[in-house]
């Protein structure tokens, strides 16, 4: 009995004391609205493009032959090729695994582990006997390119569930994002809500609203469409802290939090960047 | 006068002489050294997201104490062990702050 007090002491501790993810959302788009009067915070999903005219005339222009239509051709015929089992990843996701972007990552239940688009993938393919594809680029990211693209226009909606770990799992994004790390000592926060819309060398800093719609992303820095856990593990090297693996626990967190901020906004993958 | 000479004359020969090893670092001084920062990094790498240095640190280290600096060995282990502590020393700082920065 003083064992059940203490816990529900403590839970509603907890409850006043931490935002709800909802709450969360709700302020971010707040903070920016305020950082940003005159933008409509829907362009957001843009990246850096919102921000800068001059840079967004050019996107524009790659834009009328996109450099990763190459890889929705290739990750649409992937896609559609039979595993041995004579199955294909339509089998493995609702809808037949068209237009379902929007709701990934979700949290299994079951597992009890976050599940990005990836993961899910790869699943897909060891769930019928084939080989995990590697996480970052080529293939994988090529079919993950296909399912974003069949899901243009669908808004984000990624759902925490009732459920104590899958706010952890939440919490734990969202504590990453916000913690100094490296040795340059930077947090996600410090370029991507203090910093965003203002140079860093030659580019503009995208802000954290929007940006986990776009994904995959063909960046010409890379030469080659790659997914969001690259970005993340680029992001890392870049503040002079070591990456985790892809599709670490820490993460697919990271994704989860991320991904849930672009609540309710429309999903433009594969996407362009420098 | 002449015996301050023999004095400081005999202070110099002994700087001379005194075996060069007794002054450089030896592959032990540089095992022992290394096997510390290994440890340190060991052990933030457990707690914390190191930074990517250390473990660039501790290849130097060991390319130098291969090429016979064990000197330049030892000073980049210390570095690469440093560097893991700070790594540790943000984040305990940043498990009380990071709050601070989200918006409400």
């Amino acid at each position: 009995m003083k064992k059940l007090l203490i816990a529900c002491f403590l839970t509603v501790m907890m409850a006043n004391a931490y935002a709800t993810p909802e709450q969360d959302r709700l302020a971010l788009r707040a903070f920016f609205q305020e950082r940003f009067p005159k933008l409509d915070l829907n362009e957001m999903i843009n990246g850096l493009y919102a921000f800068d005219e001059g840079a967004r005339e050019q996107w524009l222009e790659m834009e009328d032959f996109p450099p990763y239509e190459i890889a929705i051709e290739e990750g649409e015929e992937a896609f559609n090729t039979p595993f041995a089992n004579g199955k294909t990843y339509a089998d493995c996701f609702e809808n037949g695994g068209i237009g379902v972007k929007q709701n990934f990552p979700y949290f299994d239940l079951e597992t009890g582990e976050v599940i990005t688009m990836e993961v899910a993938i790869n699943k897909c393919r060891t769930d019928n006997g084939e080989e995990p594809l590697p996480w970052l680029v080529g293939e994988l990211a090529q079919v993950a390119a296909y399912m974003a693209y069949t899901s243009r226009g669908n808004k984000m909606n990624v759902v925490i569930p009732d459920d104590p770990r899958a706010l952890a799992a939440y919490e734990a994004g969202k504590e990453y994002y916000y913690t100094r790390r490296g040795q340059l000592e930077f947090a996600c926060e410090n370029c991507h809500m203090q910093s965003a819309g203002m140079m860093l060398r030659a580019d503009r800093l995208s802000g954290m609203l929007g940006q986990a719609t776009h994904w995959p992303v063909y960046r010409s820095k890379w030469g080659e469409i790659g997914t969001i856990q690259k970005r993340f593990q680029e992001c890392n090297s870049q503040v002079r802290a070591k990456p985790y693996e892809a599709q670490s626990q820490v993460y697919r967190e990271l994704e989860y939090f991320l991904s849930y901020m672009s609540n309710g906004m429309e999903l433009n993958g594969p996407a362009s960047r420098r | 006068m002449k015996r301050n000479l023999y004095l400081l004359f005999s202070a110099f020969l002994a700087v001379l002489i005194l075996p060069v090893s007794a002054l450089a670092a030896n592959a032990e001084d540089y095992v022992a050294a290394l096997e510390k920062a290994q440890n340190q990094v060991c052990e933030a790498a457990t707690k914390v997201q190191l930074w990517n240095t250390s473990e660039a640190l501790l290849e130097k280290a060991a390319e130098a104490a291969a090429a016979g600096d064990f000197d330049e060995g030892i000073k980049l282990a210390n570095e690469a062990g440093l560097h893991a502590e700070l790594a540790v020393a943000t984040a305990e700082r940043e498990k009380k702050n990071w709050r601070l920065y989200v918006p409400k």
